[in-house]
């Protein structure tokens, strides 16, 4: 049985442009923020990360600290893979979600005060309130205030 | 229904307002004077807004602080109490124990065993997926 989700990830073009975003901007609060690779291989594996090292970074949306958002840099895949991702992101086209909040508007006029980049203002639709923001990394959002019943 | 755009916007001031100065002593006349608007009817916009009386934000806001610097070496935990804004130590562990489960000393330690475990061993944080998916091992 699956209970709920802990782990998902968000390909992002910049870890420290998106950090900025998302927990300046959002509010996010970091969960693990950590260099993999800047230390003896733990695990007693052969296998040597380099120097410099993988950054681990993944978020919380302030009342959800059980799921980690994890900001994935464009690393690992075969480079064909990793350019048809990277093209997906610089073209702004990833959909990754919907977060929700209490009042669509009020959160979209103090996100468009921070700069945030809204691809549509807030609208009725059939489930609630919603707009549609990006987050400067290649990904974009809907921001939705579900509908009370 | 809709409230008119500059009354979002004004509201929004207020909440940016607390925002930026939760640390210092400030009251609903000053938060919603940023609104331009009377306590009573801030009060009321605020809390159908954000599902949250400006006072309780204000304190979720503290507390949120307060968390992020005991995870943090340096300041003690009288020190963090009056850098967020909390004038007692006594109602700030109080608080804080109530709302996390824990006092601020011990949610400290905890918090710093786990950011050292984190910087020595990062695989006890990263599921083996995407160790291996993304060949991590050799970033």
């Amino acid at each position: 049985m699956i209970t709920k989700m802990s782990h998902t990830s968000l390909f992002v073009l910049n870890q420290d442009k998106a950090y900025d975003f998302y927990v300046n901007k959002l509010g996010f609060k970091v969960n693990t923020d950590v260099v993999m690779g800047d230390t003896a291989c733990e695990d007693g594996s052969e296998e040597q990360p380099p120097a410099g090292g993988f950054r681990w970074l993944t978020l919380n949306t302030p009342e959800q600290p059980d799921l980690e958002i994890i900001l994935m840099p464009v690393v690992g895949l075969e480079p064909d893979a990793q350019a048809a991702i990277r093209l997906l992101l610089e073209k702004g086209l990833m959909g990754a979600g919907v977060f929700y909040t209490p009042d669509c508007y009020a959160t979209y006029e103090e996100l468009k005060a921070k700069g945030v980049e809204f691809k549509s203002a807030p609208k009725e639709q059939f489930y609630g309130i919603e707009c549609i923001m990006s987050d400067g990394c290649g990904n974009w959002f809907s921001m939705t205030q579900p509908k009370e019943h | 229904m809709q409230l008119p755009e500059d009354i979002y916007q004004r509201i929004v001031a207020a909440k940016l307002f607390m925002d930026e100065h939760y640390h210092e002593s400030i009251d609903l006349g000053e938060i919603s004077g940023q609104a331009f608007l009377s306590r009573f009817h801030f009060h009321r916009l605020f809390t159908r807004i954000y599902r949250s009386t400006p006072h309780r934000y204000l304190t979720r806001r503290r507390m949120d602080k307060a968390r992020d610097l005991l995870a943090q070496e340096g300041l003690s935990v009288s020190e963090i109490c009056t850098s967020v804004g909390f004038e007692s130590i006594g109602s700030f562990s109080t608080l804080f124990k109530k709302e996390t489960g824990i006092g601020p000393q011990h949610y400290r330690n905890l918090r710093i065993v786990q950011q050292q475990q984190a910087k020595a061993q990062p695989r006890t944080f990263i599921p083996h997926c995407f160790i291996e998916g993304y060949k991590l091992n050799r970033q």
